[in-house]
């Protein structure tokens, strides 16, 4: 068996961690790129999300460099991820791939047996016991964690680096050294000195950056090719970002949200716009949308791909947050079709919003 | 006290019931008229951009009766089946239209879960505290809402002269004449015999839908794939009309499934929105027509060595 994975941002890196650590043999497709998006819209329902298609880019990059298992994390709530699955099976099916799909659904829709019978699946490829099996999960999970810190630090740092550009540096060069390493102990070591020298950076307080919150649907919030590398961008502009929406979130999400204990802060306030839960994550992008201007942020912005249900809905509650709290907010659609140059002009001028805004409350108008 | 209640989305089946229980309680009920150009062009004016049609139209209903009312009920259907949801826009729909549109009347927020009796009666004790403080009122009238929404149905079953499509799509698509122009008036002028979901057989839906590799999410996915599924497998269809709508995220799944189910059998999807002309819908159906009715003829004309004529013309 070779496993492989659909991409979402970072999660490779902790997917390589976990491989490894359990001796498992795998295939990381190449990053999201032209080349997925293309075969993806070639093969995939003209209409559905653009996360499927990138999804179904990357299962035949993968299985042509030899994979025949893709492992899937899905959800059972209203909205299309949870039929992912099984669509993306049938049309790598009729396009010829004979490949497995692994998909590890909640428990709470598939039953205990189920989800242990399928998460055994994969565990049965390795050759360790089952103490050091929960230890690669563990390993796996903290480095997701310390990928998910560094990059926020990075962030929220580029905003008041003295050295320009240091931040941009220090992230890319993270990704390349934790990647190029096979080994988990030693990818853990390279995430946390990453993490220290984030922590020394040299920063200039004097300094008072836009601040900005970066919320939407989560795969083109965290993934950079959907959202054209929009915090990259911001970062090089020098403007400090805010998400709350990551890999390892999710996870604490997922497992919490069975308790009830999930993401009390968010919930709570999104109350005052969207009380219930609609599917997707558009109650998480009311709250941050809340939180931003709580926190005093100069402005957020909305991304999600076209036809997205979810946030179609917080689209339609955002200008009514934007006029009540004072927030400027930017929505942005993406899909296969998104020009670079219509796109960056519309950051620009947002940006260029938030500066003047800046300068009226200083003289006072 | 005026309640006004919006002739879009799922009005076309739970009419009864939201009129019943608020006449009941001494309402005025006040409706909007069907779907018109104005009723559309005022939900596109006030909805997002990016929604579906129907929910366009929708906003363009409340538009409609807005100050002809003291209280709207826009229900937030969240369920009618267990473990099945029907849309996110469709939880959401209170607040899309509270943050769109302006001047509003007090409107109903609380979710309404369509499983079982009691929790329709939990929706009924919110949503009727507006009209009357008498629960005993409520009761009453909850329980002949419930009687007449049980003697309503819908459905179109018309037999045709030898050609029948099974017309697929969610029911404010179907049972809106201007939003889906007049589609069924079209088949029927070509002798086209028509079906719709509500009359699938239940026991073949329930086998069709038991060999899905998940159980459906959607009740729309449910019945429409169930009910296509059901008639391709019964052979009595001879082909598929879809009518959806752009930007519904659910009829690209379900379209989808179909699609794999049905292999090369003649499907036809039709996706509008408010710029959709009439003269490319009616091309595109008189196509499919023919299509079909080359198809019937080949089938039931063999060649003298018993073979079938192959016709190798694509599904539109
Ligand atoms: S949340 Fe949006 S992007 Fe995600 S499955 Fe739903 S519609 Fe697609
Ligand atoms: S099911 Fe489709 S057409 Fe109906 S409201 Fe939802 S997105 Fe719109």
């Amino acid at each position: 068996m070779k496993i492989t994975i659909p991409h979402m941002g970072n999660v490779y890196i902790a997917a390589k961690i976990l491989f490894d650590s359990l001796g498992i043999d795998y295939v990381i497709p190449p990053p999201n790129n032209k080349e997925a998006l293309m075969l993806g819209s070639k093969y995939s329902p003209e209409e559905i999300c653009l996360p499927f298609k990138l999804m179904i880019g990357n299962y035949i990059a993968g299985i042509e460099k030899g994979a025949d298992t893709v492992l899937l994390v899905s959800s059972c709530g209203p909205c299309r991820f949870g039929e992912y699955a099984g669509l993306q099976a049938k049309i790598l099916r009729q396009l010829g791939y004979n490949i497995e799909f692994i998909v590890i659904d909640p428990v709470k829709s598939t039953g205990f047996r189920e989800f242990f019978n399928r998460i055994g699946k994969v565990g049965a490829e390795s050759k360790k016991n089952n103490i050091s099996r929960l230890n690669s999960i563990f390993t796996a999970y903290t480095a997701m964690s310390l990928m998910d810190e560094i990059e926020m630090m990075a962030h929220e740092l580029a905003g008041y680096e003295k050295n320009k550009g240091e931040c941009r540096r220090l992230l890319s060069s993270c990704k390349k050294d934790v990647f190029s390493s096979n080994d988990p102990a030693n990818a853990l070591r390279i995430l946390r000195s990453y993490r220290n020298k984030l922590k020394h950076l040299s920063t200039d307080s004097k300094r008072n950056p836009l601040k900005v919150a970066i919320m939407g649907e989560i795969y083109t919030v965290i993934d950079p090719f959907p959202n054209l590398h929009i915090e990259d961008l911001l970062m090089k502009a020098g403007v400090s970002t805010y998400r709350k929406l990551t890999p390892s979130w999710w996870v604490r999400d997922t497992l919490l949200k069975p308790l009830g204990l999930n993401s009390r802060h968010l919930l709570e306030a999104s109350n005052e716009f969207l009380p219930h839960y609609i599917g997707g994550h558009a109650r998480e992008c009311i709250g941050e949308a809340v939180l931003a201007s709580r926190n005093k942020l100069d402005g957020a912005i909305q991304i999600f791909p076209m036809g997205c249900m979810p946030e179609i809905v917080s689209k339609s509650i955002l200008p009514a947050i934007s006029r009540k709290k004072n927030l400027p907010v930017l929505s942005l659609v993406v899909d296969e079709m998104t020009g670079e140059a219509g796109y960056m002009t519309r950051i620009e001028a947002f940006l260029d919003l938030l500066e003047r805004r800046r300068e009226n409350v200083r003289v006072g108008n | 006290m005026r309640v006004g209640i919006p002739k879009g989305l799922l009005y076309c089946k739970y009419h009864p019931f939201f009129k019943t229980f608020f006449g009941e309680l001494g309402a005025d009920i006040v409706t909007s008229g069907d779907t018109n150009k104005n009723i559309m062009d005022m939900g596109v004016k006030s909805c997002v951009d990016e929604a579906c049609l129907p929910i366009k139209i929708y906003h363009g209903h409340v538009c409609s009766i807005i100050d002809k009312c003291d209280y709207l009920v826009i229900p937030r259907i969240m369920s009618v089946r267990r473990h099945e949801y029907i849309c996110p826009k469709f939880c959401g729909l209170p607040e899309m239209i509270n943050h769109s549109i302006q001047g509003l009347p007090e409107i109903t927020f609380e979710p309404l879960y369509m499983q079982n009796d009691s929790q329709i009666y939990k929706w009924c004790l919110s949503a009727g505290s507006v009209v009357t403080g008498r629960k005993s009122k409520i009761k009453e009238a909850f329980e002949l809402a419930l009687k007449a929404q049980k003697r309503h149905s819908t459905g179109i079953n018309i037999p045709g002269e030898n050609l029948t499509v099974m017309l697929a799509g969610h029911p404010y698509i179907i049972y809106d004449g201007f939003l889906n122009m007049g589609i069924v008036k079209k088949l029927r002028s070509r002798k086209i015999g028509i079906i719709t979901e509500e009359f699938a057989s239940k026991s073949i839906l329930e086998s069709q839908i038991n060999k899905l590799t998940k159980r459906p999410f959607w009740t729309f996915q449910r019945n429409l794939y169930g009910a296509a599924a059901a008639f391709y497998h019964q052979q009595i269809i001879n082909g598929i009309i879809y009518l959806s709508s752009f930007a519904c995220g659910i009829d690209s799944v379900i379209v989808e499934l179909i699609r794999f189910r049905v292999g090369e059998f003649p499907l036809l999807v039709l996706k509008l929105d408010e710029h959709t002309g009439e003269a490319g819908v009616d091309t595109r159906i008189e196509a499919f027509i023919d299509m079909l009715e080359r198809r019937s003829f080949h089938e039931n004309h063999h060649t003298p060595y018993g073979k079938r004529l192959y016709s190798s013309e694509n599904p539109v």
